[in-house]
């Protein structure tokens, strides 16, 4: 036995001082002198995972700053800025819905930093006092599976209203508004659109028409696009993106009673340990260069900066009839809403 | 009289107490677990149970009273007992099955069967749910593809079931064909050969042998199956169970205690599954005289007993097998559903995201393993054979690390270690205790049932002839339950390469691990990436294994004892 310890104790050794290598392997020096040479930084990023990662690796090989990066959606990094307040590892929220970051800055948990570059984006795509700034704009609307709809003889709803039609009971998947800031801007949006009272009638009709509430915002356009749930509500831009990622059977439309859209912001976190090259990675992400590396990979949501070009495939979302989006109140609202939301759905929720 | 009694027990306390003293290392054992059981399973515990009672600075059970008055709640507290119940049948049914085939039946392909029940064990928990939607679900292969159906209902309570099922049928195999090994054949030939039939010995002899590990069984996989969420949140659709709910009301709008209450109800659940099976073991004795079994058994040959189990056993290993080669297929599949041709486009991805989880997960496990894995062996030892002052806590604390959901015992994590005099978040610190937490009280299991089967004399006598705590420990008592230690080392690996309810609040950007990139791959419905992570996971468990195995065999304890 006391070899097997001994062998168990050099194994141990041997992967502390591989873990040790690895480590330093990863922070090897950029090779000229940059302004955040040396620097580090922790982000979390509510991008799409390729559009997150292709942007860390423009950021570090432009400012030489190391960054490392995680990829959680919109509510969870939220939940985690909340946790971790006291002793906050991240420095920088990079994408995910402008309203959950308004709920965070009411909390305290942002950090105010007018970016020089924030100036020429117009004012209703930041904040006054500089907590998010606003870096892409992506809008609200209908997906639906071809297939399932041409088997079933039916057609793509038109209007937030037809997705209460029997005939979609049990067939529409949609984000959970709690942990996604995509299904919490639909939610504000059918507000904005009947008026509190009304509104929440429709959300709890709608709530016995859903079939899935998943995480992450994203995911109902894939399921949708698989032709694992007939219908879904998501974002227009998410819409094409999985079109030309494939999905054929995917097609889509912006309600046309008018529809929400969200921002996408970048925000610095409160008393995060890297600020000033947060302040750095701020000032990139609103550059030009930086946002129009999101159509290189299938992100086409329109952009905040004026000089940037937004993505080709977009243009086919141009002429849609927008709601006019009350941002700070829907972000105020938030929390009373989503309490609300799960207080109407949990106790009308069917039984089987 | 009464005065007397109590006199003597206290006597007899203070002998105890300064046995262990007067036994240095057995004292610092001592000290060092229950600090570690203390540090991080019972301060998180009151942390979250604070949490829970907290309302607008003041004590208060708004939260709770919030849980029983509404039919919602107890909709969910329904569902996850139905579902808890359902599969801890179904899922000790199948394990035994396995278990009495691998250890009593004379058939082919024994081995294949053992790699096939391993496979849920060696992979994430959500896996077969990813794989049950891609045969079962609307467009699965099996529902749509061979049947035909429109619309297949994989989503809810049936889903749950089947994954569910296969996810744990082999917690209940390892744990009963481990035991099953112990059983001295010459017990059942005894039976034989005073006239029982096969039926008889397997239900006077067998069984009640078996029952305290039957029991056993039932409870891990009742337990594990009201815990789990990571099957609940891909495959549940609407039938919400507690463990999900606490997750999506803690995570999700952050009403942490809202969700502690809902946890501390679920935590009442499962120790209370816990102490019934307690009581209902410690009434048994299952003594079978020495740890070595004198021969090898006798297997069973007669067709009509072969035959059926071999059928079922079969089928079921299909089913699994199934599920399992759909995930390395899904990493070259370009998109799932849609377009079935090959590409190596995800590889290729996953290489662009960078390796650093998969080699930090591995390293995190690698080291967890050894500590988790004698620390086990450890406790079970202090827990069956040493007296001491805080045995019954430190017995009871670390079975409840396995009552206690993941997601929660992260959560209290994050509470407890965020700020204050011990900060750990975003280390890798705090990763390799939520390792060794988790996947302990499954080698402190295996521990305890192998020293409960062997006479405590064999130690009593080393301790008489003069032998300290530790020599016994070390000489004695490890060597005969080395196939329970060697299992433990695999089982702790395997669970803490698949973890990922805890550690889903633990990782950092520093920090990555490969569970937690799965699930968030399969969240955004990028299945063929997940896919590729899922199958490079598997290899690694696999290969460990096979390494520990072979390390082992050096130790004079052969492969098949290695209770996998």
């Amino acid at each position: 036995m006391k070899r097997f310890f001994s062998l168990v104790l050099v194994l141990m050794m041997a992967l502390t001082v591989f873990a040790g290598c690895a480590s330093d392997e990863a922070a090897a020096p950029a090779a000229d002198a940059l302004p955040g040479d040396g620097l580090e930084l922790v982000v979390y990023a509510g991008l799409m995972e390729d559009h997150a990662i292709l942007a860390m690796r423009e950021f570090e090989k432009e400012t030489g700053v190391n960054v490392d990066m995680v990829r959680m959606s919109g509510g969870e990094i939220f939940a985690r800025i909340k946790a971790e307040k006291e002793n906050p590892s991240a420095s920088v929220w990079y994408g995910g819905g402008a309203l959950t970051f308004i709920q965070a800055k009411n909390e305290g948990l942002l950090e105010n930093y007018q970016s020089p570059i924030a100036e020429t984006i117009p004012a209703n795509f930041k904040d006054s006092e500089g907590a998010w700034t606003g870096i892409y704009s992506g809008y609200l609307g209908i997906e639906g599976n071809k297939k399932w709809l041409e088997e079933n003889g039916m057609e793509l709803p038109k209007t937030f209203d037809d997705l209460l039609k029997p005939e979609f009971k049990g067939n529409i998947v949609i984000a959970h508004p709690g942990s996604s800031s995509t299904a919490y801007n639909f939610l504000a949006t059918v507000i904005q659109l009947k008026g509190e009272e009304e509104g929440f009638k429709y959300l709890q009709k709608f709530n016995e028409q859903v079939r899935q509430y998943t995480k992450s915002g994203s995911a109902p356009g894939r399921m949708v696009g698989m032709g694992e749930a007939p219908i879904a509500i998501g974002f227009l831009h998410d819409a094409i993106k999985y079109q030309k990622e494939g999905y054929e059977d995917l097609i889509f439309t912006a309600p046309e009673d008018g529809t929400g859209y969200e921002i996408g912001a970048v925000g610095i976190i409160k008393d995060g340990p890297d600020q000033e090259a947060a302040k750095l990675f701020v000032d990139w992400a609103l550059s030009k260069e930086a946002q129009e590396l999101g159509q290189t990979v299938g992100s086409y949501q329109f952009l905040t900066n004026p000089d940037a070009n937004p993505p080709e495939a977009a243009m086919q979302l141009k002429g849609t009839t927008l709601i006019d989006y009350d941002f700070v109140w829907a972000g105020n609202q938030r929390q009373a809403f989503i309490e609300k939301f799960m207080e109407l759905t949990q106790t009308e929720l069917p039984t089987e | 009289m009464q005065t007397n009694t109590r006199k003597l027990k206290m006597k007899s306390e203070i002998a105890t107490m300064k046995n262990v003293i007067r036994d240095p290392a057995l004292f610092t054992t001592i000290i060092i677990v229950l600090s570690i059981v203390t540090l991080f399973i019972v301060i998180p515990l009151f942390r979250i149970m604070g949490s829970s009672f907290l309302f607008e600075g003041g004590v208060s059970t708004k939260y709770y009273e919030a849980i029983f008055t509404k039919a919602y709640n107890r909709l969910i507290i329904k569902n996850t007992l139905k579902l808890g119940l359902t599969v801890s049948i179904l899922a000790t049914s199948i394990g035994f099955l396995f278990a009495y085939a691998s250890a009593y039946l004379k058939m082919k392909s024994k081995r294949l069967f053992d790699a096939i029940a391993i496979l849920p064990i060696i992979s994430p928990p959500f896996l077969i749910a990813l794989s049950a939607i891609l045969l079962f679900g609307r467009t699965g292969l099996i529902s749509r593809g061979l049947l035909g159906m429109r619309d297949a209902e994989i989503y809810g309570f049936k889903g749950l079931v089947l994954v569910q099922t296969l996810t744990f049928f082999p917690v209940a195999y390892l744990v009963l064909s481990g035991l099953l090994k112990q059983i001295d054949p010459s017990v059942e030939e005894a039976s034989r050969s005073l006239g029982a039939s096969r039926s008889e010995v397997f239900r006077t002899v067998t069984v009640p042998l078996m029952a305290p590990g039957i029991a056993n069984a039932a409870l891990l996989i009742f337990i594990q199956s009201v815990a789990d969420f990571g099957n609940p949140m891909v495959i549940g659709g609407n039938y919400t169970t507690m463990a999900a709910q606490i997750y999506l009301q803690g995570i999700g709008s952050m009403d942490m205690s809202g969700a502690t209450a809902l946890a501390m109800i679920l935590l009442v659940i499962s120790v209370s599954a816990f102490i019934i099976q307690k009581y209902y073991v410690g009434k048994k004795s299952y003594i079978t005289v020495t740890g070595k079994i004198s021969r090898a058994r006798q297997l069973i040959d007669e067709p009509h007993i072969v035959k059926p189990i071999q059928v079922l056993v079969i089928l079921i290993s299909l089913l699994v097998g199934m599920m399992y080669i759909l995930v390395p297929i899904g990493s070259f599949v370009k998109l799932w559903g849609v377009n079935y041709s090959l590409t190596l486009d995800h590889f290729r991805y996953v290489m662009d995201l960078g390796i650093k989880p998969i080699l930090d997960t591995t390293v995190l496990a690698l080291i967890a393993t050894p500590i988790t894995g004698i620390l086990a062996m450890v406790i079970a030892f202090l827990t069956v054979r040493r007296r001491f002052p805080g045995r019954s806590y430190m017995e009871f604390t670390t079975m409840l690390a396995i009552a206690i959901p993941g997601t929660v015992i992260g959560l209290g994590y994050v509470l407890t270690f965020n700020t204050g005099p011990v900060v750990l978040t975003g280390t890798a610190t705090i990763l390799i205790i939520a390792f060794m937490i988790r996947s302990m009280p499954v080698g402190i299991r295996s521990g305890i049932a192998a020293l409960q089967q062997i006479d405590p004399s064999i130690e009593e006598a080393a301790s008489i002839l003069g032998a300290s705590s530790q020599k016994v420990f070390t000489s004695v008592t490890l060597p005969m339950i080395r196939p329970a230690f060697f299992s433990g080392l695999v089982n702790s690996f395997a669970r803490s390469m698949t973890l990922v309810s805890t550690v889903i609040f633990l990782v950092s950007a520093r920090w990555n691990l490969l569970t937690v990139a799965i699930m968030a791959q399969i969240d955004q419905g990028k299945i063929g990436v997940a896919s590729v992570y899922s199958t490079i996971l598997i290899i690694i468990v696999a290969s460990v294994i096979s390494l520990i195995r072979v390390i082992v065999s050096r130790f004079g304890v052969s492969a098949d004892d290695i209770v996998l």
